[in-house]
């Protein structure tokens, strides 16, 4: 058996006496999607910050390509092939557009310059590159947030409803995006509420209620699945 | 009181306001660095000011150095200084309420000023090096003021510059942007934290320098600077960089336009009559403040 991109066991983590995350234990394998859906508040988006280290997480481990990762510091985590976007647009809104690419690369700056130029003409940003990215459009700071990600060439992306608040050219673009990164073996879980997004793209899907994991498996047989339509709809 | 204001007086002033203008744009940026990306005001802002004075001092006392060689060794001392307090006390209160970093800087503040009591006494010091003014045309400029306006130009110059375009000036504007985004997009904000405190360390050691060849020094020097900056930070906006320099000048001219009309006593008090209505009319500064 290979070792998972991706390995959470038994992960908790609570605030207060509410436990947002509940023993939830995934494991992902390389170049594949997985979806992570879920009512409002069931812990989706506590779960990534559990995983890329912004929450502390109050018991269970996180492996990353097989090294623990638990306990490290947000950028470590980043640096160890992490990247994810936020369910709000979160760009730099007072660095332009190049800045933002810039800001998060490893290497020198004259390296990087090459490679995030060829971002911002993939997602057909190059024109704004001076921009300031806070005067960008929506979708425009969801593509450059979406490219940022892409600059630290991640093994693992999380992306938090990558499709919320896109129309629909830019979505298909996102998908098509999200797809290619797959075909190049990068493993991708998402969060999202549009279902059509959500069966039409990911291989595997988790599903999250109270903090719990209840249901794994492929889309078609999670959507038949009674304790998920019973989270979602009530009994 | 019945004053009668001639162009050249007015003249006289605008150059003096601008002159010390630049020295508080400079000073002052060190500290909006550090609110800007730690959401602390560093009350101890003034002392290493004064500690930086009292560096210029000794090397050109001691061992007779040109004094405006001096500051970048002072600089270097300093940023040192700051980087061992942050690493050591600033860096536990980063996430804390505003009152803890308040009151650590608060503590800081003190205790700097007192040991330099203990270790170099309150005597005033004076680094006598370059005195007297060059007369250009009606105006007098203090050669002292010139230089140190020369040097605060080139030193806010060359951080500007490095704010913006180098890695580790964008990770620091990035930081102050989004703390958060920035650790999930892999920038180590410890480091830049302790980076930036030193940073704004040296910027205060280049002014207490500069300070020292114009006026005498002494420990208690320093606090009047913490509020000055603070006065600029908040006319230019808080957490806005280059709204510094704007506030700098403003501050230099509103000083000197004051000392015009009123006796030197009344004139400082117009900059913090001024800082109550700001913060009353207009809290994010006249170029506004950040944006989130």
């Amino acid at each position: 058996m290979t070792t998972p991109v991706l390995e959470i066991e038994r992960l908790r983590k609570r605030f207060g006496g509410v436990i947002a995350v509940d023993d939830v234990s995934l494991r992902l394998e390389a170049g594949r999607i997985y979806g992570l859906i879920g009512p409002n508040g069931s812990g989706k988006t506590t779960l990534f910050n559990c995983i890329t280290g912004v929450e502390r997480r109050d018991g269970g481990r996180v492996r990353v390509s097989g090294e623990r990762v638990d306990g490290l510091r947000p950028w470590e985590i980043a640096q160890k092939g992490v990247g994810r976007t936020f369910q709000v647009i979160r760009v730099f809104p007072e660095l332009s557009a190049l800045e933002n690419l810039l800001v998060v690369t490893r290497g020198h700056l004259g390296g990087a310059r090459t490679r995030a130029l060829e971002l911002l003409r993939f997602v057909k940003l190059e024109g704004l590159r001076d921009e300031y990215a806070g005067n960008l459009s929506y979708g425009q700071q969801k593509l450059l947030e979406f490219v940022r990600v892409l600059m630290r060439d991640p093994t693992l992306i999380l992306l938090d409803e990558p499709a919320a608040g896109v129309n629909r050219t830019l979505l298909n673009d996102l998908l098509d995006a999200v797809r290619q990164l797959r075909d190049r073996g990068k493993t991708i879980l998402l969060v999202e509420h549009d279902m059509k997004v959500v069966m039409g793209l990911c291989e595997t899907v988790f599903v999250l209620d109270h903090g719990e994991k209840i249901a794994e498996g492929a889309p078609g047989i999670i959507q038949t699945d009674e304790r998920v339509i019973e989270a979602y709809f009530g009994r | 009181m019945n004053v009668h204001i001639t162009p050249t007086m007015l003249g006289q002033v605008v150059i003096s306001g601008i002159l010390s203008g630049a020295l508080y744009a400079m000073v002052a940026l060190g500290l909006a660095l550090i609110f800007g990306v730690m959401r602390i005001i560093n009350v101890a802002h003034g002392p290493l000011l004064m500690l930086g004075a009292y560096t210029t001092y000794f090397l050109y006392s001691a061992l007779g150095i040109n004094p405006y060689l001096t500051v970048p060794v002072s600089m270097l001392v300093l940023f040192v200084v700051g980087v061992l307090l942050e690493r050591t006390l600033v860096f536990r209160v980063v996430d804390a309420p505003e009152l803890s970093s308040l009151l650590l800087t608060f503590g800081i503040s003190i205790a700097l000023v007192n040991l330099a009591q203990l270790l170099f006494t309150s005597d005033l010091r004076a680094v006598e090096y370059l005195t007297g003014s060059w007369v250009v045309g009606p105006f007098a400029l203090s050669k002292s003021r010139l230089v140190a306006f020369v040097f605060a130009g080139a030193l806010t110059g060359l951080a500007f510059l490095f704010l913006g375009w180098t890695k580790l000036g964008k990770a620091i504007r990035a930081t102050s942007q989004s703390r958060e985004v920035a650790m999930v997009c892999g920038i180590n904000v410890q480091r830049i934290h302790l980076i930036t405190f030193g940073l704004a360390a040296a910027l205060a050691a280049a002014g207490g320098a500069l300070i020292a060849v114009i006026v005498a020094i002494q420990p208690e020097m320093g606090q009047i600077w913490t509020f000055k900056s603070f006065l600029v930070i908040v006319l230019g906006g808080a957490g806005n960089y280059p709204g510094a320099l704007l506030g700098g000048v403003l501050l230099g001219l509103i000083e000197q336009v004051a000392s015009l009309f009123l006796t030197t006593q009344l004139s400082e008090v117009v900059a913090y009559v001024l800082l109550v209505v700001i913060l009353l009319v207009q809290p994010t500064g006249l170029l506004g403040g950040r944006q989130t």
